[in-house]
């Protein structure tokens, strides 16, 4: 970084590091997740198993696991990320050939030590590539076919990969957050929307097509997407958990029902009501009051995180702010999305709240990188 | 001039020359390359990052807005029960005269299932079916397995019968409070009442909305929440009305008739004590209206109010009344009766031959029709025909039966002289029972007209004044003598002094003119008849016996030993008591003396 040398006033080194974390985001996380155990201690109906204590634990491993990653010089993170994007192809595939199947997907992964969901994982090495990757290349090309060209394929490959599990909320968050980069990045506004326009083209001919001679998809086919699209026509089957959230949701009201209160949530309506839909305990027992207090924390969250790239020289070190902020962003947003119903039910996990080891570590190594780039960050 | 992209390397050859360090120099130009180009990435970056921002904060504003939403929203079971608006199932009960019960209210379930909700679909289709045998359980397992999400299954059932359903244990069948209108006495005035059937249907309740008789006429009333405490109470007297029931059944059966209708009413207040029309239904489940046939074919029709017939002889007395009325005769005046009667190609005659002149008092006694056919003529037909509006024979029966308003009298298309002939002896000229009833009615009172009601009322009508009181008591006297030396002689009740008169009417035939073998048969009644309390109409429609060796149709040997019959069951309900005539009396003591 031989520039940076003749702007640099002072960045810190050896144990000093530890004085410059941004210790508002470390903060802001351990309020979300202690709001995580309250709710896993609550659907356990007032108990520490089987939900609240490994979950703490994950989270204190992870807490660790974020320091670390944080002390760690973000040179090393620019020049590994290509060999991790690798890796978690290489793992991703090693899934599909030999993965644990749960929930009716092949997306486990056991390396014997930790059941690993490389889906998860690819993530971040995504963002991470997609940084170092538009560090590494010079302004004038960003928006030729070619250099746009590459970076679409480090998308595709991995979310094709991961929606052949089937794991139709991940490939989601990948191929938003990828395109997220590049629009950060800087590419050209019309490739987007050319995507934009092609992808609501494509939509709008299969569901025309029909009924009519030239039918693009199979009659069951068009009969899924109508319950995707419709969770109401089918309540106790596709439904079900759209239906009895709205419930816990409206009989949450404005101040809720008080901690442990919650019937939907407590009298086992809900299934999932540790993992994805943990957002309607909180709905019903602490109301809207609680629920918008949990959007404050995340939108906290993301603020400190554009804050610290906005002030970051680094183009690798804004790049993986931002993406790993965005991929956080999209986490809770298609999550409350999913549980209010406004979108239909694709799996995807309240960050830091819902009960899950991989998304948990996933995440905090994330913010290890956030932390990394913000303490490495010359001031 | 060096171009600019040169411009570096210049610079590099220019220090060379003067002999620098070059590399300080390339150092620079990086420098100043790299942060030209960090201020363009910062500049583009930012500005995307805006865009993005702008993007979350939407997103952020949609999903607190719609949480917001839900939160404010009822929870959503309680909701759809509330849905819809508020329906009044209350309907008032009806009494009779005495305050007893006629109709009323009973708490009963109806039976609705939310497919989506079920279960077992199919095992319950079976269950249902076996407990209402008359369900198609193919049927139910369509509807159930369908897209409906809510099925009504039973408006009313049975308290068994939820139990049982109760006993399937599927969450998806739901019960619902249902009032049912119940009509204690089963047929008993069952043209009366006419029967309710449900409205606006929810799951919660259903309207009871009248579809006939008094329950379509005062539905307003009946339905009104303010009135809630208080019943409509009718006129009926529920005691008289079940033994006029009764004797009208067994005399219709005697005299082979296939129908009959009778009306009892009291002359000073034009109260109706009871109205009967055979043959009649349950109000409880009520049947369906024919969609062929003659109306009359149906029990669903009112004969006494509804059925407007050509009613004979019986409308001789008001012919007779008004020529006293207009002091053309006086009762012992002697009448032309020599027949036939001829009027351009029309004849009149009599039944029997009656001799060349008979008394007034006699023509009403034997019934002639010559006789009267010639008072008639003295009247003039636009007399008769403003007399016998002032009875209120002409309008339709203000009875408050919603069929009543279907009963309008027949009139001649022309009012001619040939027209005032045959109506002075009650044909071409079609009224209702109810109608001769109200038209006796101000006969025995003393000459007011009155207007028939249903509904209880206290003290006495005092109508428009129709005749004088003296011809009034005139007429009474004539009607007594039909009764003791004329054609109503099986009419006499010891004890309860009888006055009446008959009348055998040749039924229409659909293509205009009479059948040969088929009357209508009536008798309509005073009683008694030196102080009438009431008046008793009462016809049979075909009626036919054998008597003496003869077979008989005329109303003497049919309607009018029935009325008597009517009249000695029904006196002692009505609270009169057996009394002897004040005339006769009068002779017991000159004979005596």
């Amino acid at each position: 970084m031989s520039y940076l040398e003749h702007t640099v006033k002072y960045t810190p080194t050896g144990p000093r590091k530890v004085l410059y974390l941004n210790w508002p985001i470390a903060l802001l996380l351990v309020s979300v997740a202690a709001i995580g155990f309250l709710m896993l201690y609550s659907v356990a109906g007032g108990s520490f198993l089987p939900w609240a204590e490994p979950q703490m634990k994950r989270f204190a491993i992870g807490f660790v696991l974020m320091l670390g990653i944080a002390m760690v010089p973000l040179y090393f993170w620019r020049n590994v990320a290509p060999l991790g994007y690798l890796c978690t192809i290489a793992l991703l595939a090693l899934v599909a050939v030999m993965g644990d199947t749960g929930m009716g997907a092949q997306r486990w992964l056991d390396l014997g030590f930790i059941r690993l969901q490389p889906s998860e994982l690819m993530k971040i090495t995504l963002v991470m590539l997609l940084a170092a990757y538009y560090d590494w290349l010079p302004l004038s090309k960003v928006s030729h076919p070619l250099w746009v060209a590459l970076p679409v394929a480090m998308i595709l490959l991995p979310t094709l990969m991961v929606l052949t599990q089937p794991d139709l909320g991940t490939a989601i968050l990948l191929l938003a957050g990828g395109g997220a980069i590049m629009f950060l990045a800087g590419v050209h506004w019309t490739y987007f929307a050319a995507v934009i326009a092609a992808g609501v083209g494509v939509v709008t001919a299969v569901l025309q097509s029909r009924g009519t001679e030239w039918q693009l998809l199979n009659d069951y086919q068009f009969r899924r997407i109508d319950t995707f699209l419709d969770p109401a026509a089918d309540p106790l089957g596709a439904g079900y958990h759209i239906t009895q959230s709205k419930i816990a949701l409206g009989s949450g009201g404005w101040a809720g029902r008080g901690f442990m209160q919650g019937t939907q949530s407590q009298l086992n309506f809900l299934p999932e009501k540790h993992t994805d839909f943990i957002f309607t305990t909180l709905a019903e027992e602490f109301g809207f009051v609680g629920a918008v207090s949990l959007l404050a924390l995340y939108a906290l969250i993301i603020f400190f995180c554009v804050v610290s790239a906005l002030s970051n020289p680094n183009r690798f070190a804004a790049l993986l702010t931002l993406g790993i902020a965005t991929t956080f962003f999209l986490y809770f947003a298609v999550n409350m999305a999913m549980v209010t119903g406004l979108i239909p039910v694709v799996g995807v996990p309240l960050p830091l709240v819902s009960y899950g080891g991989s998304a948990m570590l996933v995440l905090m190594v994330g913010f290890g990188l956030v932390q990394s780039a913000d303490v490495h960050k010359p001031r | 001039m060096i171009r600019t992209p040169l411009r570096p390397l210049a610079r590099i050859l220019e220090a060379r020359a003067k002999g620098e360090n070059p590399d300080v120099i390339e150092r620079e130009n990086t420098r100043l390359r790299h942060e030209e180009m960090r201020d363009q990435t910062r500049a583009r970056s930012e500005g995307r990052l805006l865009v993005l921002g702008v993007m979350f904060l939407c997103a952020y504003a949609v999903i607190g807005v719609r949480m917001g939403v839900m939160a404010g929203s009822e929870p959503e079971e309680p909701r759809a029960r509330a849905e819809g608006s508020h329906i009044v199932a209350q309907r008032s009960d009806i009494v009779d005269r005495r305050g007893r019960v006629l109709a009323t209210n009973l708490e009963t379930h109806s039976l609705y299932a939310q497919p989506p909700q079920m279960i077992d679909p199919v095992r319950v289709a079976g269950a249902l079916a076996e407990i209402f045998p008359d369900l198609d359980e193919e049927r139910l397992v369509r509807d159930f397995t369908g897209k409906r999400k809510f099925v009504w299954i039973k408006r009313k059932i049975s308290p068994e019968q939820k139990q049982a359903v109760h006993d399937i244990g599927d969450p998806g069948l739901l019960f619902g409070p249902r009032e049912m209108r119940l009509y204690p006495n089963g047929k008993l005035a069952s043209h009366v009442l006419g029967g309710a059937s449900f409205g606006r249907e929810g799951v919660d309740a259903a309207e009871l909305i009248g579809v006939a008789g008094v329950e379509k006429v005062f539905d307003d009333f009946l339905r009104d929440p303010s009135e809630e405490s208080r019943p409509l109470q009718l006129s009926l007297d529920l005691t008289v009305q079940a033994a006029a029931e009764q004797v009208l059944w067994g005399g219709m059966k005697l005299m082979n008739a296939k129908g009959a209708a009778s009306v009892l009413m009291d002359v000073h207040t034009g109260e109706v004590i009871s109205v009967v029309s055979l043959p009649d239904f349950d109000p409880n489940d009520r049947p369906r209206g024919p969609t062929e046939g003659a109306p009359d074919d149906t029990p669903l029709f009112n004969r006494a109010v509804q059925g407007v017939y050509e009613l004979g002889s019986t409308f001789k007395i008001f012919t007779v009344a008004q020529a006293l009325e207009l002091d053309l005769v006086e009762p012992s005046t002697m009448v032309d009766t020599s027949g036939p009667l001829r009027w351009g190609r029309h004849r009149i005659r009599d039944f029997r031959d009656y001799g060349a002149e008979l008394t007034v008092e006699d023509v009403i006694a034997k019934s002639s029709n010559v006789g009267t056919a010639r008072l008639a003529q003295k009247i003039g037909a636009e007399e008769q025909r403003a007399f016998l509006a002032a009875l209120g024979l002409l309008e339709r029966t203000p009875a408050e039966i919603v069929e009543a308003s279907g009963s309008t009298p027949l009139l001649p298309k022309k009012w001619s002289e040939i027209s005032a002939m045959t109506i002075s002896y009650g044909h071409g000229l079609s009224v209702s029972p109810m109608h001769l009833a109200a038209g006796y009615a101000a006969i025995a009172n003393g000459g007011t007209r009155i207007k028939p009601t249903l509904l209880k009322r206290d003290g006495r009508q005092d109508g428009p004044r129709v005749m004088r009181p003296q011809v009034a008591a005139a007429a009474r006297d004539m009607l007594r003598k039909a009764v003791t030396d004329g054609t109503a002689s099986f009419g006499d009740v010891p004890g309860y002094v009888v006055g009446g008169k008959t009348g055998t009417a040749d039924k229409p035939t659909p293509q205009g003119g009479y059948y040969e073998d088929k009357v209508i048969a009536s008798f309509a009644s005073i009683f008694p008849a030196h102080d009438p309390k009431y008046v008793l109409v009462l016809t049979l429609d075909e009626p036919e016996t054998f008597a003496l060796d003869e077979v008989r149709r005329t109303a003497g040997w049919t309607a009018v030993p029935v009325a008597a019959e009517m009249i000695n069951r029904l006196a002692p309900l009505l609270g009169l008591r057996p009394q002897l005539e004040p005339g006769q009396l009068a002779g017991i003591t000159l004979t005596s003396n």
